[in-house]
C-alpha cells in the first residue's frame, strides 16, 4: 500500500479523505487493499452486541465472582508450570537440561578420576637424588613421594640432613 | 488523559488494598459492559456469564499490576477479549461459533433454506464470515487485537483511544495500521491453503 493512502488509512476507511480518490483511482494495488480492509473492518464490526441485547446477568452476578475467586484462590507459581503447556514445556526443558547438565558432571568427574589413577599407577613414589659433592664418601638417595605433603618433603630433607652429619 | 489521579484511580487503589466494597463497585460498574462484549464475539448467552465471572476473578488476581497507564475499562477490555480468545482455543474455534451462534430465527431460515427476506446476509453465510474473522483476529498480538475491537465495535476514535491507552494518536494509527496488514496477510495465507 502507498503513503498517500497508509497515512490517512483511518479516514480512508471512514470514507473522509477525498485526496485518496484520485491515487486509488490509479492504483489497482491500494484499490484492492482497500476494498479487503474495508470488507474486514465491515466484518470486525460484526463483533458488536445487537442494539436489543439486554446484558442482564442473573442476580448474585458479584456473589458469584467471589465464590469463583475464593474457590480459585491466589495464583501460585506452580500452576503456571503445571497448567500451562508453555509451562510444562518449559518445565520439561529445564528438566532435560538438568539431566544434561547433571550427565556432563557425571562423566567430567569420571575422566578427573581415571587420570588420578593414571598417575598413580606409574612408580607412585619419584626419585630425587641429592648429590652431596665429589668428596663425598658415599651417595644417599632419598625416595620422597610426590603425593606426601610439603610437611613430609620437609621431614625427608631433614632426615637426609640427618643421615648425612651421622656419615 | 492522566489516569492516576481520576475518581477511578482512587477506586482502582482500593481494589488493590483489597478493598471488597470497592472491588464490589468495580463489578457492578463494568459488569453489563463486559457481558455484551462477550456476547458480541462469542454470541452464546451460556457461556458468557461464565466468561464474565472469570474475567473480574482476573481482574481480581491481577489488580495489583494495574500501572494507571491506561484506564481501567480499556484493561477490563483487553482481559475481556483475552478471556473470549481462551475459551475459543478451548472449545476449538470452529465448531464453537458453528454450534452456538444460532438463534431460533436462524435456525428456522436455515432449514427452509431460503435467503434472509431482509435482504440481509443469510445466516450460515454470516456464521461463517464470523469464523472467519475471529479466526484472522487470532492470528494477531494481544494488543492488537484489542485496540481494534475497541476502534472497530466500540467506535472509539484514534483521539479518544490515545487517551485511553496513554499512547499518543500517531503510534496508535501506526498499531492500528499493522494490525490491518497483518489481518491482510493471514486472509491472504488462509485464501492460499484453502
Amino acid at each position: 500500500m502507498h503513503r498517500e493512502i497508509r497515512d490517512h488509512i483511518e479516514d480512508v476507511l471512514r470514507g473522509s479523505q477525498p485526496d485518496a480518490r484520485e491515487h486509488l483511482a490509479q492504483c489497482d494495488e491500494c484499490r484492492t487493499e482497500l476494498q479487503v480492509m474495508q470488507e474486514q473492518t465491515a466484518l470486525i464490526r460484526e463483533l458488536r452486541a445487537p442494539e436489543d441485547f439486554a446484558a442482564d446477568l442473573r442476580p448474585g452476578f458479584y456473589a458469584r465472582v467471589m465464590e469463583r475467586i475464593e474457590a480459585e484462590g491466589p495464583i501460585s507459581i506452580w500452576n503456571l508450570f503445571i497448567e500451562s503447556a508453555f509451562g510444562r514445556r518449559i518445565a520439561v526443558a529445564s528438566l532435560a537440561l538438568a539431566l544434561l547438565i547433571g550427565v556432563y558432571l557425571v562423566t567430567s568427574e569420571r575422566s578427573a578420576e581415571d587420570v588420578t589413577l593414571a598417575v598413580q599407577s606409574q612408580p607412585a613414589i619419584m626419585e630425587q637424588t641429592i648429590v652431596l659433592g665429589e668428596d663425598a664418601p658415599a651417595r644417599e638417595i632419598t625416595r620422597v613421594d610426590q603425593s606426601q605433603t610439603d610437611q613430609s618433603s620437609e621431614d625427608a630433607v631433614l632426615a637426609n640432613l640427618v643421615t648425612y652429619r651421622e656419615q | 488523559m492522566d489516569h492516576k489521579t481520576s475518581e477511578e484511580a482512587a477506586l482502582v487503589r482500593r481494589v488493590q488494598a483489597r478493598d471488597e466494597m470497592a472491588f464490589r463497585e468495580v463489578v457492578e460498574r463494568y459488569q453489563s459492559k463486559v457481558f455484551s462484549i462477550i456476547f458480541g464475539i462469542l454470541r452464546n448467552r451460556n457461556d458468557a456469564e461464565d466468561i464474565a465471572q472469570q474475567v473480574f476473578a482476573k481482574v481480581y488476581f491481577s489488580i495489583k499490576n494495574f500501572d494507571f497507564r491506561s484506564s481501567l475499562l480499556t484493561w477490563i477490555y483487553k482481559i475481556t477479549v483475552n478471556e473470549c480468545y481462551d475459551y475459543l482455543r478451548k472449545k476449538r474455534v470452529r465448531k464453537l461459533v458453528y454450534e452456538s451462534d444460532f438463534s431460533q430465527e436462524d435456525a428456522q431460515r436455515m432449514e427452509a433454506s431460503e435467503p434472509a427476506v431482509d435482504g440481509s446476509v443469510p445466516a450460515d453465510i454470516r456464521l461463517a464470515q464470523r469464523d472467519l474473522i475471529l479466526k484472522l483476529l487470532s492470528k494477531v498480538s494481544e494488543e492488537e487485537r484489542s485496540l481494534i475491537l475497541l476502534k472497530e465495535v466500540e467506535g472509539h476514535s484514534v483521539e479518544e483511544l490515545a487517551g485511553m491507552t496513554g499512547l499518543n494518536e500517531n503510534t496508535i494509527k501506526v498499531k492500528l495500521f499493522r494490525t490491518r496488514q497483518k489481518l491482510l496477510r493471514a486472509a491472504a495465507r488462509l485464501t492460499r491453503t484453502r
